[in-house]
């Protein structure tokens, strides 16, 4: 057994005593999007395994430097996405908090905004949950998932006028009131989802293969998910009730009923669970936030130097003919400052560190991505397993690829 | 270095992070670089058990030029449910890194997971971490030239920035007098009046 210090060269094979250096991807069905493993193995266990990251990488922060503060939110939200919303509404919590206008974002707004990131985490473990039954053979866990996915998507599309990045927060609130309709769709979707969740555990919790293949693999101890900063479903799987939701409310979260679902045996089976009970927290949240959306009101902050005054005014108004053409031409400033904001997206922490310098455009977006420190866990965890686990680790620790190399 | 494409951003020179008093959930911290290893080990043992994020951010104009932004998370305990946890705490340490000797001490001795982070602030931004086992370009290829994230790095990347604008970029390339198969427009309108009339319409 050699254990090299070297880093893994990217190369296709080589051969050194009787291990061996594989390249796993980057085209590989079950990586979830273009990753590359360079694999040290012995056999079929794997002796050392380091992804090799950045085949996605689009340059989002750059971009969205040289793009007014409401245009770098498109970008933004293309970052996770499989959870646009999540993206979209950590950046606008954070220019808020720039602006100071956090206090004063309309109630209806904010529970638009929590009913949003509730539906979008619940569509985003709908995906993972299909490609995870996928890697393992399950195949149709797939459809039943997609099919809950889409009604939520039908939302969407219908709130924000896109199914994938529906674009629909604002700073200052939401881009306008839910059309006439959705809460109907919604009561549907709630109504429907209990049936098929317990379908969905049907399926695979208690399944013996399912269970072979996931229990006690891919074992994160809770030190090593701390050490390797570790947050979401994958840290709670290790018995860690940390959620940003409880933490650092947001959003008026403190005022939510709900519970943080955790697991103390920390393979790749308590991750699974975790998720599951979190679909169902969320559509608990889901539900109040429906109840407290019975109340008519503002969906836009009512100050004119950040929202845009509504269209019919500018026939009317001087004044609101001057804001619209200024916030339309060169956006709005934003005060100097630095914040660093968080939220509970459906993949652990994600935070903004927004730098601003007074102008009309960011002066750095840092992300912290959920998805990569998460995915560079697997370092620690894959050697000693399998290969043919791989796909169940990755699977588990859910990475999406556009968030990891941005 | 190439031309920027976009001019420096006007205000770089100012220090937003000192403007004003904080505005989220963290304490903030600035320390010198000298120092950073020795604050960010104490911090460890103080019960900040996750480096939550590391990052940078360049002032171009600014002296030191460079920040590197630390993010550290503290549970009360490591416990299964919310309440047990008790209420957790941030600290944020800002570390100024000149421009001429871009190089801080590694944390990775003491949190593993800023192997990954530190690669990512060197590529980026070209900072040296003295005491990384492996430090490589992570987002960009290995053969890359520059830093992208630096102020004063091309928005379009440089080569894009030398190269012409491609004649497709032109609004209509036959108005434009240069269609892709090389033919006028005096041509073109010939070769159909002539088709026209063979045909007898």
């Amino acid at each position: 057994m050699s254990m090299s210090t070297t880093p893994l060269t990217p190369e296709i094979v080589s051969h050194e005593g009787n291990a061996m250096v594989l390249s796993m991807g980057p085209q590989h069905p079950s990586t979830h999007g273009v990753l590359q493993i360079m694999l040290e193995i012995e056999g079929e266990t794997v002796l050392k395994a380091e992804p090799e990251i950045g085949y996605l990488h689009t340059g989002i922060e750059k971009t969205a430097e040289n793009l007014f503060w409401s245009q770098a939110q498109t970008v933004i939200e293309r970052m996770d996405y499989l959870a646009p919303s999540s993206n979209a509404f950590c950046y606008v919590l954070a220019v808020e908090r720039l602006l100071g206008l956090t206090d004063r974002i309309p109630e209806r707004a904010q529970h638009i905004r929590v009913l949003n990131a509730e539906l979008t985490r619940i569509a985003s473990h709908c995906v993972w949950l299909g490609t995870h039954g996928i890697d393992l053979g399950a195949i149709s866990v797939f459809f039943y998932c997609f099919d809950l996915r889409e009604n939520i998507l039908d939302l969407q599309e219908a709130a924000g006028g896109a199914r994938m990045h529906p674009n629909y927060l604002r700073v200052g609130g939401v881009n306008g009131d839910l059309p006439d309709g959705y809460l109907a769709k919604l009561d549907a979707l709630i109504a429907k989802f209990p049936a098929r969740m317990r379908e969905l555990r049907g399926l695979l919790q208690a399944n013996p293969i399912f269970q072979d293949r996931t229990i006690d693999v891919g074992y994160l101890s809770i030190d090593d998910a701390l050490a390797w900063n570790v947050t979401g479903p994958s840290l709670r799987g290790s018995g860690v009730a940390y959620d940003v939701r409880k933490a650092f409310p947001y959003s008026g979260y403190d005022r939510y009923d709900f519970d943080v679902p955790t697991r103390s045996e920390g393979d790749a089976y308590a991750r699974f669970l975790v998720r599951l009970d979190e679909m169902e927290e969320s559509m608990r949240i889901v539900e109040q936030a429906r109840r407290r959306l019975d109340v008519p009101g503002p969906v836009m902050i009512d100050d004119t130097k950040v929202a845009a005054p509504p269209k019919e005014t500018i026939a009317l108004s001087m004044e609101a003919l001057i804001h619209h053409f200024k916030i339309v031409s060169e956006g709005f400033r934003v005060p100097p400052g630095d914040v660093y904001q968080a939220v509970e997206s459906p993949r652990g922490e994600l935070a903004y560190y927004v730098v601003s310098t007074g102008e009309n455009r960011p002066y750095r977006v840092r992300t912290r991505p959920p998805s990569m420190y998460n995915l560079q866990a697997l370092k620690g965890i894959a050697p000693g397993n399998l290969i043919a686990d791989l796909v169940v680790m990755i699977g588990s620790l859910d990475p999406v690829f556009g968030e990891v190399d941005r | 270095m190439p031309s920027t494409q976009t001019p420096p951003i006007a205000g770089s020179a100012i220090d937003p992070t000192a403007l004003r008093p904080p505005i989220d959930d963290a304490v903030i911290e600035r320390v010198a670089p000298a120092e950073l290893h020795a604050r960010l080990a104490a911090l460890r043992d103080e019960g900040y058990t996750m480096l939550l994020d590391l990052g940078a951010v360049d002032y171009l104009e600014r002296t030191p030029r460079f920040d590197v932004v630390y993010h550290l998370l503290k549970l009360p305990a490591r416990a299964a449910g919310v309440e047990a946890i008790g209420r957790p705490s941030r600290v944020r340490i800002l570390c100024g890194v000149p421009a001429e000797h871009p190089h801080v001490a590694s944390a990775m001795d003491l949190w593993r997971s800023a192997d990954w982070a530190e690669r990512e602030v060197f590529d980026l931004f070209g900072i040296v971490f003295d005491g990384h086992a492996d430090l490589r370009r992570i987002q960009m290829p290995y053969d890359w030239e520059g830093h992208p994230l630096r102020k004063d790095y091309p928005l379009r990347g440089p080569a894009r920035e030398r190269a012409p604008r491609p004649a497709f970029a032109l609004k209509s390339n036959v108005q434009a007098g240069t269609p892709p198969s090389g033919r006028t427009l005096e041509a073109l309108q010939a070769e159909v009046k002539r088709v026209r009339e063979e045909s007898g319409q």
